[in-house]
């Protein structure tokens, strides 16, 4: 999707960086949603990451609604494997530590180190798509 | 220490109403002209200053203030590619994980 206003290019260059870094480090699939999720957050969030079709399962979906001031991390079944509810949680909680100064950007960086730093893993043949 | 800035303050006043031999206070300034070197020229420094510190920020749209209703556009990176069509026919993850956070 294409930048939006809302993000100097920096930011959105720190972020896709960060994606990136995660990605590599982890071998999951990071996807970053800002924007509105609605009454039902949870539901939308689950939406959307639903609707990263066939990578869903292993891909990782920080949703940020910065409007309602709510964050939703959804991990898919295989991306659960190596990024559990508690390390969920501390990426969410990492994220809100900057969210709630206003720095939007910094936060989503943040949460994705910390998400990336818990669900690093070795590769494992077979296992892991390379 | 208040009877010196007392003094301090009064001997260009006392200056003005005693001329001492040789000494040339020139014309005095018009009204126009008062107005431009007291109030003038600092209304232009101060608009200078302003102008350096917002140019660069009035120019950059809408920021994220905590508490304040959020007008930028939805955005999603590392989405689907036709993103709107995927989301409409897209059913809910189930078997995942997860967390969430209020902040």
């Amino acid at each position: 999707m294409p930048t939006g206003d809302v993000f100097t290019e920096r930011q959105a260059q720190d972020v896709e960086r960060a994606i990136a870094g995660a990605e590599t480090d982890t071998g999951l699939h990071f996807s970053v949603y800002v924007g509105p999720l609605g009454t039902s957050t949870r539901e939308k969030a689950l939406t959307l990451h639903g609707a990263l079709g066939d990578q869903a399962a292993r891909s990782v979906l920080v949703a940020v609604d910065p409007g309602l001031r709510q964050t939703e991390i959804i991990t898919g079944a295989d991306a659960k494997r190596f990024l559990d509810d508690h390390a969920a949680a501390l990426g969410a909680l990492a994220m809100t530590t900057q969210l709630s100064a206003g720095d939007l950007a910094g936060g989503l960086v943040n949460g994705l180190r910390t998400l990336a730093e818990h669900a690093r893993h070795p590769q494992t043949l077979h296992l892991d798509q390379p | 220490m208040s009877a010196l800035l007392v003094t301090v303050l009064a001997s260009p006043a006392f200056a003005a109403q005693h001329r001492y031999e040789g000494d040339d206070p020139g014309p005095g300034l018009t009204a126009v002209e008062t107005l431009g070197l007291f109030v003038g020229i600092p209304a232009l420094v101060i608009a200078v200053v302003y102008v350096l510190v917002f140019v660069g920020t009035g120019s950059r749209g809408p920021r994220y203030r905590p508490g304040v209703a959020w007008r930028g556009a939805a955005q999603w990176w590392g989405g689907p590619v036709d993103a709107e069509r995927a989301v409409q026919s897209a059913q809910p993850t189930h078997g995942g994980g997860g967390a969430r956070a209020h902040w």
